[in-house]
C-alpha cells in the first residue's frame, strides 16, 4: 500500500496527537536518556542521584498512568499499535512502583562502585520494554518490546562484570533469550501471512478462514516468545541459573517486571489474535499452567539455595497467574484474577528478595543455613520473611491468598475446576518449602554468624513498604480488586 | 455496642500490642495478655446475657469489607457458636495464666496466644465464609509456630506436620467455599446467613456431593476422624502443654463446628446420602481411638487418641441429625449431645493436658510404668487428676455423661446398632482411665517420686475453674442446654 504525502501528513498528526496518551511510557524514555546523562555528567559519589531520577520517574508514569486514566479514558493509539486501555496503564502503574522499589534495592549493591548511574539508565529502559510488551496490539511492536526488555534483561544481569558467575548467566541469558525471541518472530511472520498485516486484531478477524494447523503451529511459536519471558514450563531453563548468577536486586527485577509484562503481553494477544477460544487455546494454556506450577514446587522441594529455591517458586507462582489467563475465555473473571494477582506477587516477591538481599549483605551467603537464627538478630526482617513467604503460599489474609482465591475461582467460573484442584494440591507442597526458609530463622540460633547490621536507608525503606503492601493488599482489598475489575483489554472488532 | 466485634478484636488488638513491646517491658505481655482475655470473656458474657436462647441466629454484627466480593466483617451467635466462644474464652485464660515458654509470659507467646484466640473467637461467630476461612487458616499458623517454638524433642517434625496435614485440609475446604460462593443466586456471594438459607447447592447430584466431600474432609482432618487423624499424636504429644490443652480443647471442635454448621445447615441432602458412612467413620474412630489408647503408655499420647475417641461420638450425633429417618425431637438431643459433648471435651481434655504437663514438669517423664504411686506425695493433684478421668470416661454427675447420654439417645432413633456399638467405648474408655489411674497414681510410691511437690498455686487456679465448671455442667447441663437449644436453629 503506497502512502502519499498527504497520507503521511496525516499520520504525523495523529501521531503526534497521540503523544498525550503515551505520556507515562514518555516519562520511562525520559527517565533513560537523562539518566545516561546525568550518569555521564556526575561524579561517582554522586551518582545516586541518578537512581533518585529514575525511581521518581518510574513513580512519575505510574501517577501520569493514572492521569491518563482518569482524564482521557481508554483509546487505541499509534495507527494502533499500541493499547491505552486498562490493562496496559494498571501494568504501567505495576512497573512504575516495583521499579522504583528495585531500584532502592539496587543502590546498596551499587554504591561506589564505577557504572552506577548507567545501571539505573539500563534499568529505565527495561522498564519502558516491560511497559510497551503489555500495551503492544501489533506483531512487530511486541517482537521490538520484547527485544528491548530481553536485551537490558541481559546486560543487568551481568551488570557486575568481574564476577564469573554473572558473566556465565548473562551468557545463558542471552543464547536463551534471542532464540526464543527468534522462535517467537518466526511465528510472528506466519500470523502476518495469515492476516495480511501486522495488526493482532487483524489476526483476530482472519484466523476463522486460515488451516487449524498453521494456526496452532505459528501460535505456538509466539507463545515460546512470550512464556520464556514469563518462565513458563518447558522454556523456564534459564531462570534459576540467571537468578543464582545475576546480582540479587536484578534478580528481583527479573523475577517481578519481565515476567508480568510477559503474561500481560499473553493476556492480551491470545485472545486478540484468536478470539472465542479459536483451537482451544484455554485448555493449552490451563494444560500449560498445571504442568508450569507443578514443576515450578517440585524443583524448589529439592532446593538449599534460598534464591534458587524463590527462583523455582516464582516459576510456580507464573503457573497459579496463567490460570487467570486459562479462564479468560470462560469466565469475566478471568483478566480481574490476573492483574489482582500480579499486584499481590509483585509486592510479595520484592519483599521476599529484599530479605534475601539483606541477608547475604549481611552475611555473605544464601543457602538455608544462612537464614538460621534471623529472628533474634534482626525481628523485622523475619517478620518479612514471614509475611512475604506465607503470603505466597496463600495464607489469608495477606495479598497471595486473596489472589489464590481470585484464580481459584476464574478458573472454577470457567469450568476448569481440575486446575483449581492441581493448584490447591501444589499450594500444599509450596508450604513445605517455604517453611524450610523459615523454620531455621525462627527456630534456630545465630550460631557464627557476623553481628547485626543495619541494612541501610534504601533497602530498609523498601522492605518496610513491600511488607506493608503485601499486608495491606489482602486486607484492604477491595480498592484494588475494583481496579483490578476495570483492568480489561480494550475490545477490539 | 458490637459485643462481639469486640470480642474478636480484643485479643489481635492485644496480640499486635505486645509484639510491639519493647523486650526490657518483662512483666507486660502477661499483664495484656490477661486483660485481653479477660475482656474478651467479659464481652462474650455480656453477650450471653443480650441472648435470646429461641430466636435463632442473631446479634448479627455487619461491616463493609470487600464489596466486590460480597465479602463483609460479619459475626452472629446462635446457641452452638456461644456455648464454644464461651469455652473457649476460658481455656484460652487458663492457657494464658499458666504461660508458655519462660516465664513471666514473653512478648512471641503472649502474641501468638492472642492471636490464636482471635482468630478461634473470629472463627466461630464468623457469618461470612472468607472470614470463617481467614480465621481457620490463622489457626494454623499460631499453633505451628506455638509447637515450634517451644514444643519437645521432634517438635519441628510435629509442628510441620500439623500444618501440613491440616492445610491439606483446609485448601478443600477453601474449593467448597467458591463453590458455594458461585452458585449464589444473582452475583456471588460469601455471605453464610444467605447460603443457609437459601441453599443454592441443594440435592445429592455430583456436584453437591463433591463440594459436600470437599468440606467434609477439610474438617474430618481437624476433627479428626479416623483415617485423617494420624497428624494428631505427634502434634499433641510434642506440643507445650498449653498447646496440647488448646489444640485439644479449642481447635478440635473448629472441625465439629464446621461439619454442623456448612455441612449439616448447608448441604443437608447431600449429607443425608452420606450419613451413614459418616457415622460409621465416627464409630471407627470411637473404637479406634479407644483401643489404641489403651495400647499407650506415655500418659499424653494416651489423652491423644482419647480425643479421638470423643469426637467419635460428636460425629455419629451430626452424622445422625444429617440422616433421614430421624424424627426432630431425636434430631435436636443429637446436636445439643454433640455441642455439649464438644464442650464438655474441652474443659475436660484441657484439664487432663494441664495435668500431665503438672507432672511433666516434675518428674520429666509421662511414662505410666515409670511413675507410681504419685497420690501419697501430691494428694490434690491425685484427687484433682482421678475426677478428671472419672469425668473424661462418661461417669454421671459430670459433664460427659449428659453430651454422651443425649448423643446415644439420639442416634439410637437413627441407627439404633450404631449407636448399640458405639456404647462400647464408653467401656474401653473406662478400662483406659481405670488401669492409668492405677498404674500412675495408687500403690507404693517409688523412692524418687517420694517428695515430689504438690500443685501451687498457679497451677491450682488454672486447673480448678476448668473442674469447676466440669461438675457443674454434670449435675445441672441445662446451664450450656439451654444456651445451647438447637432446636431453634437448626431446620
Amino acid at each position: 500500500m503506497r502512502m502519499t504525502v498527504a497520507d503521511m501528513k496525516a499520520m504525523e498528526e495523529r501521531m503526534i496527537g497521540d503523544l498525550p496518551w503515551l505520556s507515562p511510557i514518555g516519562a520511562l524514555v525520559l527517565a533513560a536518556v537523562i539518566a545516561i546523562v546525568l550518569a555521564l555528567v556526575l561524579p561517582r559519589r554522586r551518582q545516586g542521584l541518578v537512581g533518585a531520577w529514575v525511581a521518581g520517574a518510574h513513580l512519575a508514569a505510574a501517577g501520569l498512568a493514572a492521569a491518563v486514566w482518569i482524564d482521557r479514558g481508554f483509546a487505541r493509539v499509534l495507527e494502533g499499535t499500541v493499547m491505552v486501555d486498562g490493562l496496559a496503564l494498571t501494568l504501567t502503574g505495576i512497573v512504575g512502583i516495583a521499579g522504583a522499589l528495585c531500584v532502592g534495592l539496587a543502590r546498596p549493591m551499587l554504591a561506589g562502585t564505577d557504572r552506577e548511574g548507567e545501571f539505573y539508565a539500563v534499568l529505565a529502559a527495561s522498564s519502558l520494554g516491560a511497559v510497551v510488551l503489555g500495551s503492544a496490539a501489533d506483531a512487530a511492536l511486541l517482537a521490538i518490546a520484547l527485544g528491548l526488555l530481553s536485551l537490558t534483561s541481559f546486560i543487568m544481569t551481568g551488570y557486575l562484570r568481574h564476577s564469573e558467575r554473572g558473566n556465565e548467566a548473562s551468557l545463558k541469558y542471552y543464547i536463551y533469550g534471542t532464540v526464543s525471541g527468534a522462535v517467537m518472530v518466526y511465528g510472528l511472520t506466519f500470523w502476518f501471512g495469515i492476516a495480511g498485516t501486522t495488526d493482532l486484531a487483524a489476526v483476530g478477524r482472519a484466523v476463522a478462514g486460515a488451516p487449524d494447523a498453521v494456526v496452532i503451529a505459528s501460535t505456538a511459536l509466539v507463545v515460546v516468545g512470550l512464556a520464556y519471558k514469563a518462565s513458563l514450563v518447558p522454556f523456564h531453563f534459564w531462570t534459576p541459573d540467571v537468578y543464582d548468577g545475576a546480582p540479587l536486586p536484578v534478580a528481583a527485577y527479573l523475577s517481578v517486571l519481565p515476567k508480568l509484562a510477559g503474561l500481560i503481553a499473553l493476556a492480551r494477544v491470545l485472545p486478540m489474535a484468536l478470539p472465542d477460544g479459536a483451537v482451544g487455546w484455554p485448555t493449552a494454556i490451563a494444560i500449560l499452567a498445571a504442568v508450569t506450577m507443578t514443576l515450578g514446587n517440585l524443583a524448589a522441594l529439592a532446593q538449599s539455595n534460598v534464591v534458587r529455591l524463590l527462583a523455582y517458586s516464582s516459576i510456580a507462582q507464573a503457573g497459579y497467574l496463567l490460570m487467570g489467563i486459562a479462564a479468560l475465555s470462560g469466565s469475566p473473571q478471568g483478566i480481574p484474577a490476573l492483574v489482582y494477582y500480579a499486584i499481590a506477587y509483585a509486592v510479595t516477591n520484592i519483599a521476599a528478595f529484599a530479605v534475601v538481599i539483606a541477608v547475604q549483605r549481611e552475611r555473605d551467603r544464601v543457602d538455608l543455613q544462612a537464614f538460621a537464627g534471623l529472628g533474634r538478630r534482626h525481628p523485622w526482617w523475619t517478620a518479612t520473611l514471614i509475611l512475604s513467604l506465607l503470603s505466597l503460599v496463600g495464607i489469608p489474609p495477606l495479598s497471595g491468598f486473596v489472589g489464590k482465591l481470585e484464580v481459584f475461582s476464574a478458573a472454577i467460573d470457567a469450568g476448569q475446576a481440575w486446575l483449581a484442584v492441581i493448584a490447591v494440591v501444589n499450594t500444599v507442597i509450596s508450604l513445605f518449602y517455604y517453611l524450610r526458609v523459615i523454620a531455621p530463622a525462627v527456630l534456630d540460633t545465630p550460631g557464627d554468624a557476623p553481628p547485626a547490621t543495619t541494612a541501610g536507608r534504601p533497602l530498609n525503606a523498601v522492605l518496610s513498604l513491600a511488607t506493608a503492601a503485601t499486608v495491606a493488599v489482602g486486607v484492604a482489598a477491595e480498592p484494588l480488586l475494583w481496579l483490578a475489575e476495570r483492568s480489561v483489554p480494550l475490545a477490539t472488532g | 455496642m458490637p459485643w462481639l466485634t469486640i470480642a474478636v478484636l480484643l485479643p489481635l488488638l492485644g496480640a499486635a500490642l505486645t509484639a510491639a513491646l519493647p523486650a526490657r517491658l518483662i512483666a507486660a505481655p502477661r499483664i495484656i495478655a490477661l486483660s485481653a482475655a479477660g475482656l474478651s470473656l467479659l464481652a462474650l458474657l455480656i453477650t450471653v446475657a443480650r441472648f435470646d436462647p429461641g430466636a435463632g441466629m442473631q446479634l448479627v454484627e455487619e461491616a463493609r469489607w470487600i464489596p466486590s466480593l460480597d465479602v463483609a466483617w460479619r459475626l452472629g451467635v446462635d446457641g452452638m457458636a456461644l456455648a464454644l466462644c464461651l469455652m473457649s474464652a476460658i481455656l484460652f485464660l487458663a492457657a494464658i495464666a499458666y504461660g508458655v515458654g519462660p516465664r513471666p509470659l514473653g512478648r512471641t507467646a503472649a502474641a501468638l496466644l492472642l492471636s490464636l484466640q482471635g482468630a478461634t473467637l473470629a472463627f466461630f461467630l464468623a457469618e461470612d465464609f472468607f472470614l470463617f476461612y481467614v480465621a481457620f487458616d490463622l489457626t494454623l499458623v499460631a499453633m505451628y509456630f506455638l509447637i515450634a517454638l517451644w514444643g519437645g524433642e521432634r517438635k519441628r517434625y510435629a509442628a510441620l506436620k500439623f500444618f501440613l496435614y491440616t492445610l491439606i485440609g483446609s485448601l478443600p475446604v477453601l474449593l467448597g467455599i467458591i463453590a458455594l460462593s458461585l452458585s449464589a443466586e444473582g452475583e456471588p456471594t460469601f455471605d453464610m446467613i444467605r447460603l443457609a438459607e437459601e441453599r443454592p447447592i441443594a440435592g445429592s447430584g455430583v456436584g453437591a456431593s463433591l463440594v459436600f466431600l470437599a468440606f467434609f474432609v477439610g474438617f474430618a482432618i481437624k476433627t479428626p476422624i479416623v483415617p485423617f487423624h494420624t497428624w494428631l499424636p505427634a502434634a499433641h504429644v510434642e506440643a507445650p502443654t498449653v498447646g496440647s490443652v488448646l489444640l485439644a480443647g479449642v481447635l478440635l471442635k473448629l472441625g465439629t463446628y464446621g461439619l454442623v454448621r456448612v455441612n449439616l445447615q448447608m448441604l443437608p441432602d447431600a449429607f443425608a446420602q452420606f450419613a451413614l458412612p459418616v457415622a460409621l467413620l465416627g464409630l471407627l474412630s470411637v473404637l479406634y481411638g479407644a483401643l489404641v489408647a489403651m495400647a499407650q503408655t506415655d500418659l499424653k499420647r494416651l489423652i491423644a487418641y482419647t480425643s479421638v475417641n470423643h469426637m467419635g461420638y460428636v460425629v455419629i450425633a451430626i452424622a445422625a441429625a444429617a440422616s433421614t429417618g430421624i424424627s426432630p425431637e431425636a434430631r435436636a438431643l443429637a446436636i445439643d449431645g454433640a455441642v455439649l459433648q464438644m464442650l464438655a471435651h474441652g474443659l475436660v481434655t484441657g484439664a487432663l493436658f494441664f495435668c500431665v504437663g503438672f507432672i511433666h514438669t516434675r518428674a520429666h517423664t509421662r511414662e505410666l510404668g515409670a511413675l507410681g504411686g504419685l497420690m501419697k506425695p501430691m494428694p490434690v493433684y491425685g484427687s484433682l487428676i482421678a475426677l478428671a478421668f472419672f469425668a473424661s470416661l462418661g461417669l454421671p454427675g459430670l459433664a460427659q455423661f449428659p453430651a454422651e447420654l443425649q448423643i446415644f439417645l439420639g442416634a439410637f432413633d437413627a441407627w439404633p446398632a450404631v449407636a448399640a456399638v458405639a456404647v462400647i467405648g464408653i467401656v474401653l474408655t473406662a478400662a483406659i482411665f481405670l488401669r492409668a489411674l492405677q498404674r500412675a497414681f495408687l500403690g507404693e510410691t517409688p523412692e524418687r517420686w517420694k517428695r515430689l511437690p504438690d500443685l501451687d498455686r498457679r497451677e491450682l487456679v488454672t486447673l480448678l475453674p476448668l473442674l469447676i465448671l466440669v461438675v457443674a455442667l454434670g449435675v445441672y447441663p441445662r446451664l450450656a442446654l439451654d444456651l445451647i437449644s438447637s432446636g431453634s436453629w437448626l431446620q
